[in-house]
């Protein structure tokens, strides 16, 4: 995620967007691995740590999605590509799909599963597929420029 | 790709949101009480059926409503979350004002949300943490006097001789009981503990044997179902028997979710329970019952329901447990939530209402429509329940649904025969008699 991003784009949007935007990955990664280990062993304390994470993965989701929504759609929507047209979609489900997941996780003990631990999978896989599609897009001058 | 995966995540969103339409009860609460309730399939949800009507009080004059042939009226009002009774042998009658400790963490996202729907409910009303003495005076009223104060959320009450047992949430502590006295200044000296990690169910129910040499305790669970872990389950939904010399204390029967209410059965002498079920499985799930309870037997929580229903959401399964499991004797209804239970041979009441079972349901939050918010009386006969329960008390809530007026809970009869009935919404405890 280290890219430069076009000089026409606000600043402090972007640096917002820099400093909020992988953190939900990263905590859905890990409720992935919480979500595992309790659905292999049953053990209640990884399933509640898997739950708390989804609902903070969703919380700091929310200004980087407000701030990739507003750039790609409307203040920079002559310049935006279709990898990030694509990244903007497949956030979209990874979203949805993680606040299905928040519900599914409010259930009692086992019932979370198996439906908990593939939701958090289809999160984590729809986040990577968005990353790498916005890293490895072919650079435009103008636009966004890799490093 | 991406478009196809968009869709198919809208169609499980629109599953979700059609699944929150038929989350309805299909069965009244009368269909499935008896011996043979109908058991729906097990459901999960994405958010379980929620309703709870707002508190709102009674308003001055206004009553709950009773069966034909009877009448109510209030006995003492402005209590502190009254949740039991108890008659002394002078016919004073002990109210214990009491709600949960608090002491339970939030340790999911889950437990913030209803926290807060709870208290909306005015179930979350603040306990008193003492126990209320109401006595009759000249003029017919019910003079009340503060009997015992600095409880820690008291429930069971129980006179053994000249000793008051108080069944605290942490462990039963015993007073000096002198006949007549209207206060209690000597502390409580501790006289057994009680199993007291998180209190999810934090009531301990209590009922002294006849010849007054053990003490039972009903003690529920520590979870909805095994959702804190199976650890803390130590001795927990279950009744307890205590040693009253002693304080010793052994498992008498198990697998009871939370039984709130013992009482003997007058004709044969039998331990009876009432117990409240297992939650977020449907509308239609799991009736809650009243049961004899046997020594040494084993009621199926948390592995299965009414025999050998199993229950899915327990990790690791229990086959061995589940071929053990006893079924109840007679359902109440889905999430009516028994909350007082009184065994009556004879009372003041007419006579449909002599030998059987009174039940304070203190009634549902995760169904729709809304089930108990009602006294119900269950006929015996030779020592079994017979036909359907009978409403005695009803009309707690609004006929939209929206308010709630009180609701009811512990349940005692006097010496003159009358049914007591503590309403911890309404604050009040509410004399039914019959209609002259």
């Amino acid at each position: 995620m280290s890219y430069r991003p076009a000089p026409r784009r606000s600043v402090v949007a972007n640096a917002i967007y820099g400093l909020f935007n992988p953190i939900p990955f990263g905590v859905f990664v890990a409720a992935l691995i919480f979500d595992v280990t309790y659905a292999k062993s049953g053990e209640i304390l990884w399933m509640k740590g898997a739950a708390w994470l989804i609902v903070i993965g969703l919380l700091f989701a929310i200004i980087p999605r407000l701030v990739n929504l507003v750039q790609v759609w409307i203040t920079s929507r002559r310049t935006t590509v279709a990898a990030e047209r694509l990244d903007f979609w497949l956030n979209l489900i990874a979203i949805v799909v993680a606040v299905i997941n928040a519900f599914v996780h409010s259930r009692d003990a086992y019932a979370v599963m198996p439906a908990g631990v593939w939701l958090s999978a289809l999160t984590v896989l729809l986040l990577a597929v968005a990353h790498i599609v916005i890293v490895t897009q072919p650079t435009t001058p103008g636009n966004l420029i890799h490093e | 790709m991406n478009k196809t995966l968009y869709r198919r995540v809208l169609a499980m969103a629109c599953i979700a949101v059609l699944g929150g339409c038929d989350e309805k009860a299909s069965l009244q609460p009368d269909q499935q009480s008896g011996s043979n309730p109908p058991m729906p399939k097990a459901q999960s949800f994405l958010v379980p059926p929620m309703q709870v009507p707002d508190k709102a009080g009674w308003k001055q004059g206004q009553t709950p409503t009773v069966a034909p042939g009877l009448k109510i009226e209030a006995m003492a009002s402005g209590l502190m979350h009254p949740r039991q009774l108890y008659v002394l042998p002078n016919d004073d009658v002990l109210v214990v004002e009491s709600n949960g400790p608090g002491t339970e963490p939030v340790t999911t996202p889950k437990q913030l949300i209803a926290g807060m729907v709870k208290n909306q409910s005015g179930k979350g009303g603040k306990g008193g943490n003492r126990i209320t003495l109401l006595r009759k005076n000249a003029s017919g009223g019910w003079d009340k006097h503060v009997f015992i104060e600095n409880l820690n959320s008291p429930f069971g009450v129980q006179l053994i001789g000249d000793t008051l047992y108080v069944a605290n949430t942490d462990g039963i502590v015993k007073f000096p009981y002198v006949t007549g006295e209207t206060e209690i200044k000597t502390p409580g000296v501790g006289f057994t503990d009680l199993p007291n990690t998180i209190n999810h169910h934090w009531t301990k129910s209590l009922l002294a044997s006849p010849d007054g040499s053990k003490l039972y305790v009903g003690v529920g669970s520590n979870s909805n179902i095994t959702e804190n872990g199976l650890a803390v389950e130590y001795r927990r939904a279950d009744v307890l028997e205590v040693d009253v010399a002693t304080g010793a204390s052994r498992i008498y029967a198990s697998g009871l979710r939370n039984p709130t209410g013992l009482q003997w059965e007058p004709t044969t002498g039998k331990l009876w329970a009432i117990v409240n079920e297992r939650d977020e499985i449907g509308a239609d799930l799991v009736p809650d019952y009243m049961t004899s309870v046997h020594e040494g037997a084993f009621y199926g929580w948390p592995y299965s329901y009414y025999g050998q229903n199993v229950d899915t959401r327990v990790k690791p399964q229990r086959p061995d447990m589940v071929a053990k499991a006893i079924k109840p004797d007679y359902a109440i209804g889905s999430h009516v939530a028994p909350l007082g239970f009184l065994m009556s041979a004879t009372n003041a009441l007419p006579a449909s209402f002599q030998g059987g079972a009174f039940i304070g349901e203190h009634g549902s939050w995760d169904r729709s429509p809304l089930s108990g918010y009602e006294v119900v009386f269950v006929a015996f006969k030779d020592g079994t329940p017979v036909g359907k329960p009978v409403s005695v008390v009803s009309g707690f809530y609004s006929k939209d649904e929206k308010q709630l007026f009180g609701a009811p809970v512990g349940i005692v009869q006097d010496k003159e025969g009358a049914i007591l009935v503590a309403d911890d919404v309404g604050d009040t405890v509410w004399r039914v008699t019959a209609a002259r």
